[in-house]
């Protein structure tokens, strides 16, 4: 694993604009990064990256068997109790799972360290299927890296055969909160996938959709919603005034209710008490379990539910909790504490390696850089080739 | 090859991307005005079509559009060409709704058909419940696979705004995405 130095394209910005990536600079700042690019070898991706997240995908399943078998795991993940029955029945009858991210740290001599799980509502999947493959085929035909390059990117052949294999009767619905340029570019490219896949996709924003006289959830022509992909965290579905009509409301989300358990930090702490010593994971406890105390200083200190790095602190030697580098609205609902694992260093910038899973096989990588320890909505993404 | 063989944009962009872009997939669907029609099309039975007639026959009233007026129901549908839904509105109104006049069986005969109608500004066109072209005279014919499916239904909606309450609260920290 190299960072490589490189030219970018002259025409990058108007390549992105034309295909729809809106988001590439934010607040002037860059967040397509092309002056550099990570090389990996064939045989890093494959054992150090791609077999590990085939494996830990495994294991999380085995945390949903337990999960929806025990209340108190529930209890801790602080899942609502009205939705404990929504959320096993989602696993019991098998409802389809489309994507995830796993994030890594790793610095090319493995084992990669599990950080979490963006197992719910993963974003940078645009960049990451499209961009980042665009800029491959580009940059080689252009000399700007070596020639014969490859990428760990099937992200977009897969997600179309996925959407295709869900089993979709009728249209499938996708919405998204008002107001998130980023998250709506991102669901606009999944849309664009299930219409390539044979589906007949309909947008919606979060707060259109209504509620029929059965119970039932309508988009705004007053047809019922029988399958809805949203880009909208579950544990906020739960609380809203709609959540509580969520289990028999006859509509099959994407994702299934059962990534609740997955996409809180919590697994972190369940996969370690299931896995205990696994190459892949890090150590990580409740906050509140007693073995947390052992972990060796510091450790840090997650919110169950923060997005994109808020309220993530380190705990020091003196057991302070230093003031959270992102203060967020996020951490009522609990914390884990897991044992710090820097990030590699790669000329002063700190790359996070994002694994995709698209119904549950790992086929992609997207690398997101910051020049802090914590990765935060202001990292840079970057491209990766396979490289001898 | 570890990354796609093609990546391709049909909404999202203009396609200069190295990209082959693909339309809606078709599927076969067989399109019928009565049971005999049905019959003695090559390839069906009595009782693939009797059954599929009467699965779209039994979604009819629940997935048809509906109307408060017979007029508003006529005026898009043609006279005479309504009939009056097995429901009331809440304050006890009648509702109607169009006539079925055909029935559509998917590729996956039997389990997947449903009711097909014919507007009056384009009466020779059969329509699903949740107004779809399907296509034009009866028989096996090609359809997009999206609407030889189960149709969503039409129903009214009592309120709105019950999701996508909590997004606006967080976004007081400056928030990208919801995402992570």
């Amino acid at each position: 694993m190299e960072r490589l130095t490189i030219r970018p394209r002259d025409d990058w910005k108007e390549t992105a604009e034309r295909h729809g990536f809106t988001f590439h600079t934010i607040d002037g700042q860059p967040y397509w990064d092309e002056t550099a690019c990570y090389k990996f070898t064939l045989r890093q991706i494959e054992d150090h990256l791609e077999y590990p997240a085939s494996e830990l995908e495994t294991m999380c399943f085995e945390v949903v068997e337990r999960a929806i078998a025990d209340e108190v795991v529930l209890r801790r993940l602080a899942i609502p109790a009205a939705f404990w029955d929504a959320v096993s029945a989602s696993w019991r009858n098998r409802e389809r799972n489309l994507y995830g991210r796993m994030d890594f740290a790793y610095d090319g001599h493995g084992p990669a360290k599990l950080l979490e799980y963006n197992a719910d509502t993963p974003t940078s999947l645009y960049e990451t299927a499209v961009f980042q493959w665009v800029w491959l085929e580009q940059a080689m035909e252009r000399g700007l890296i070596p020639p014969q390059g490859d990428q760990f990117n099937s992200v977009h052949e897969r997600l179309v055969d996925a959407l295709g294999r869900i089993g979709i009767a009728g249209p499938l619905h996708l919405a998204c909160a008002r107001d998130s340029g980023e998250d709506r570019a991102t669901v606009a490219y999944v849309e664009d996938c299930a219409r390539q896949a044979g589906l007949d996709a309909r947008f919606l924003h979060m707060d259109e959709i209504g509620l029929d006289p059965m119970g039932r959830f309508t988009d705004t022509d007053d047809l019922t919603i029988s399958t809805l992909f949203k880009l909208y965290p579950w544990e906020w579905l739960f609380e809203e005034p709609f959540g509580l009509s969520i289990p028999t409301s006859g509509c099959a989300f994407i994702e299934p209710a059962w990534k609740a358990i997955l996409s809180n930090k919590g697994l972190l702490a369940l996969l370690w008490d299931m896995f205990e010593g696994h190459p892949n994971l890090l150590p990580a406890h409740f906050e509140d379990d007693p073995r947390a105390a052992d972990l060796p200083r510091p450790w840090v200190r997650k919110p169950l539910l923060s997005r994109e790095g808020w309220n993530v602190d380190l705990v020091g030697d003196d057991g302070s909790s230093p003031a959270p580098v992102k203060d967020g609205p996020y951490g009522a609902e609990g914390h884990v504490a897991q044992a710090f694992h820097p990030l590699p260093e790669f000329a002063g910038n700190r790359p996070v390696c994002g694994v995709w899973l698209i119904a549950s096989q790992p086929c992609g990588l997207g690398i997101r850089e910051d020049t802090s320890w914590v990765t935060g909505n202001d990292a840079r993404f970057l491209p990766h080739i396979i490289s001898e | 090859m570890k990354r796609s063989r093609k990546v391709a944009l049909v909404l999202m962009g203009a396609g200069a991307l190295t990209l082959t872009a693909c339309g809606e997939r078709d599927t076969e669907v067989g399109v019928f005005e009565t049971l005999d029609q049905c019959m003695t099309t090559t390839g069906m039975t009595q009782e693939l079509c009797a059954d599929a007639m009467a699965t779209a026959r039994g979604q009819h009233a629940q997935v048809a559009p509906k109307y408060t007026s017979t007029a508003d129901c006529e005026a898009d549908f043609g006279p005479g060409q309504c009939e009056q839904a097995p429901y009331q509105t809440s304050s006890g109104g009648s509702v109607f709704m169009p006539l079925m006049m055909g029935f559509m069986m998917g590729q996956m005969m039997g389990g997947m058909s449903q009711p097909l109608y014919r507007s009056s500004d384009d009466p020779r066109t059969w329509r699903t419940a949740d107004n779809r072209t399907v296509g034009k005279g009866t028989g096996l014919m090609r359809a997009p696979a999206s609407v030889a499916k189960a149709p969503s239904v039409k129903t009214s909606t009592v309120s709105r705004g019950g999701f996508g309450t909590r997004a606006p609260q967080m976004a007081r920290t400056p928030t990208r995405s919801l995402g992570g």
